[in-house]
């Protein structure tokens, strides 16, 4: 369907090396990296705000670099950044966001009391950004971005700073809009988060896209088989990942049993966003488990081997 | 003109909120300078071939002129910090021209100065200041004194864009002191030493100071009004173009 589709190629020298993909109408789209692996730059390119060293770019149908004023009224962003002038309050820049897309004054008012009421803030609304809590901030910041009803949306980082009810209640907005039709473009830190919103995923990594596909798709492509325990009387939870299948786990076991461990529980999981992440970028971005017993856990881990 | 209107409502309401730093700030500085030495160097007027009697007459038409540049400055810092907030960034996402906040954030800086200057006069006419030109010479003197305050205020834009600094704005605050020594401000031009006359002649204050006289206590002849207004158009041409290539630049990242 016209204006809700957007196709981007783009490289800039040091921030993006190689990145292309489509993304569709009424799809989530999620943007995963390390910080400065490229997310912002791309997305700071895709909405006109910084031009691409090289390549091209398309949102809605429209070159970002040849028609940057049609591409800006067909999306909305929220910067990862919450861009808010301190002395103004909320009620006021949502109103000014609608005249400025050129909404009446009327329909300005009431534009913004949905969306106050919408992302809960409504009770702060004629308060200053001032006094506004980071996730208050980071809210007005994203209703702003809403303000014109985008066939296609940016969310870079949208629920950094939000509170679990915040996270979710914003989870269930995107989910929305994406039923109704919007692209979302969504960055984000949190891999749970992509693999929960998301209906496809890019890993951007030294700024070059490393995978692109459905979470599972991504999942299934990965080697890598966790296996949970708690060993000894210290009875603390660790985890330990195989490299390869599961077929690896029984040696695993027979291993630890020979030298000594004693296994208290024991589970195998299959591979996580984070998992493919990892094993993608060689880092992690989020620490799941406290390591065990110093000794026992190395001894695992050794014994886990990459073998 | 939308959006232009839209961001002076904004800058407006902000002064409205913060009265005291956007419009009682200006004035303070003028006022002590006028009150000051008119109650305490007013012997001066015995000097050989001084103008007038009353010194505060003297005084006042150059003080209103001074408000300008006591009241400017105020608007690069904002305009620094909405680069800096990524406020501008949102106003180029809902396509509006990054200049538009430029020129907003410049008309705000003017419409600080226009309060203080009206203060200025009121308390000059307090002191024994005549308006022998009448309002026509009062309402040049308001064109004069927006003209000045916007070529002035581009200074401070050029500065707060090349540096991008919030704060950089504050180093030219004392620019206004040798500007006023250096100029008629205090004595006619005879009663300054030679070097000083010479200064004087290339300083733009002193022919907005003596096109301010000729405005309100005469005469009002078309020499002064015409070089005043040359020399604040000329600068106001110069700042603000150097303030918009600054800008541009500073908005395309570079």
């Amino acid at each position: 369907m016209l204006g809700k589709r957007y196709e981007a190629q783009a490289a800039a020298v040091d921030a993006l090396a190689d990145v292309s993909f489509t993304v569709e109408a009424g799809e989530v789209f999620g943007f995963l990296g390390r910080n400065g692996a490229g997310k912002s730059t791309t997305v700071r390119i895709l909405t006109t705000l910084l031009a691409p060293t090289s390549g091209t770019a398309r949102v809605g149908g429209h070159d970002v670099m040849e028609e940057p004023s049609a591409v800006r009224q067909m999306i909305g962003a929220a910067l990862q950044e919450a861009a808010l002038d301190e002395l103004m309050t909320g009620r006021e820049h949502l109103v000014l966001a609608g005249r400025l897309v050129g909404l009446t004054k009327p329909a300005a008012g009431e534009r913004a009391d949905e969306l106050l009421t919408a992302f809960g803030l409504s009770g702060a609304a004629d308060r200053v950004a001032a006094t506004y809590s980071g996730g208050m901030r980071r809210r007005l910041d994203v209703s702003m971005a809403m303000v014109r009803r985008p066939p296609v949306l940016f969310l870079d980082e949208p629920t950094t700073g939000l509170d679990p009810q915040g996270r979710r209640a914003l989870w269930q907005h995107i989910a929305d809009l994406r039923s109704e039709g919007t692209a979302v473009f969504l960055t984000t830190q949190y891999l749970a988060e992509a693999d929960e919103l998301a209906d496809r995923v890019a890993i951007i990594h030294d700024g070059r896209i490393a995978a692109i596909g459905t979470p599972q798709e991504l999942k299934d492509r990965v080697d890598v088989t966790t296996v949970r325990l708690e060993v000894g009387a210290a009875s603390r939870a660790t985890a330990a990942a195989v490299t390869g299948d599961r077929s690896g786990v029984p040696a695993m076991l027979a291993r630890l049993a020979a030298a000594g461990v004693e296994i208290e529980r024991l589970a195998i999981m299959p591979p996580t966003l984070e998992d493919v992440f990892v094993k993608l970028t060689g880092s992690e971005i989020e620490v799941s488990a406290g390591l065990g017993e110093g000794g026992s856990l190395s001894a695992v881990r050794r014994g886990l081997g990459r073998s | 003109m939308m959006p232009l209107r839209l961001l002076l409502v904004r800058n407006l309401r902000e002064g409205a909120r913060n009265p005291v730093l956007a419009y009682a700030l200006p004035i303070i500085i003028p006022l002590a300078v006028l009150v000051l030495v008119a109650k305490t160097l007013y012997r001066v007027t015995e000097l050989p071939g001084f103008p007038t009697t009353n010194y505060a007459e003297w005084m006042a038409p150059a003080i209103i002129m001074l408000t300008a540049m006591t009241g400017v400055g105020y608007a690069a810092t904002s305009l620094v910090i909405d680069i800096q907030s990524g406020f501008l960034d949102r106003l180029r996402l809902l396509d509006a021209k990054p200049t538009t906040l430029l020129l907003s954030r410049a008309l705000f800086d003017v419409v600080r100065v226009l309060p203080a200057g009206a203060v200025l006069l009121v308390v000059g006419i307090a002191l024994g200041t005549d308006l022998n030109e009448g309002v026509l010479g009062v309402l040049l003197l308001f064109v004069l004194l927006t003209v000045w305050a916007a070529a002035y205020g581009g200074l401070y834009f050029v500065v707060a864009l090349a540096t991008r600094n919030a704060q950089a704005p504050l180093a030219l605050a004392p620019l206004f002191l040798p500007l006023q020594f250096l100029s008629t401000q205090f004595v006619p031009e005879s009663l300054l030493p030679g070097w000083v006359q010479a200064l004087a002649a290339w300083n733009p204050f002193t022919y907005m100071i003596d096109a301010a006289r000729a405005m309100t206590t005469g005469p009002l002849t078309a020499g002064p009004v015409v070089e005043a207004f040359a020399v604040a158009l000329g600068l106001l041409i110069v700042t603000h173009a150097a303030a918009r290539r600054a800008f541009v630049k500073a908005v395309s990242g570079k």
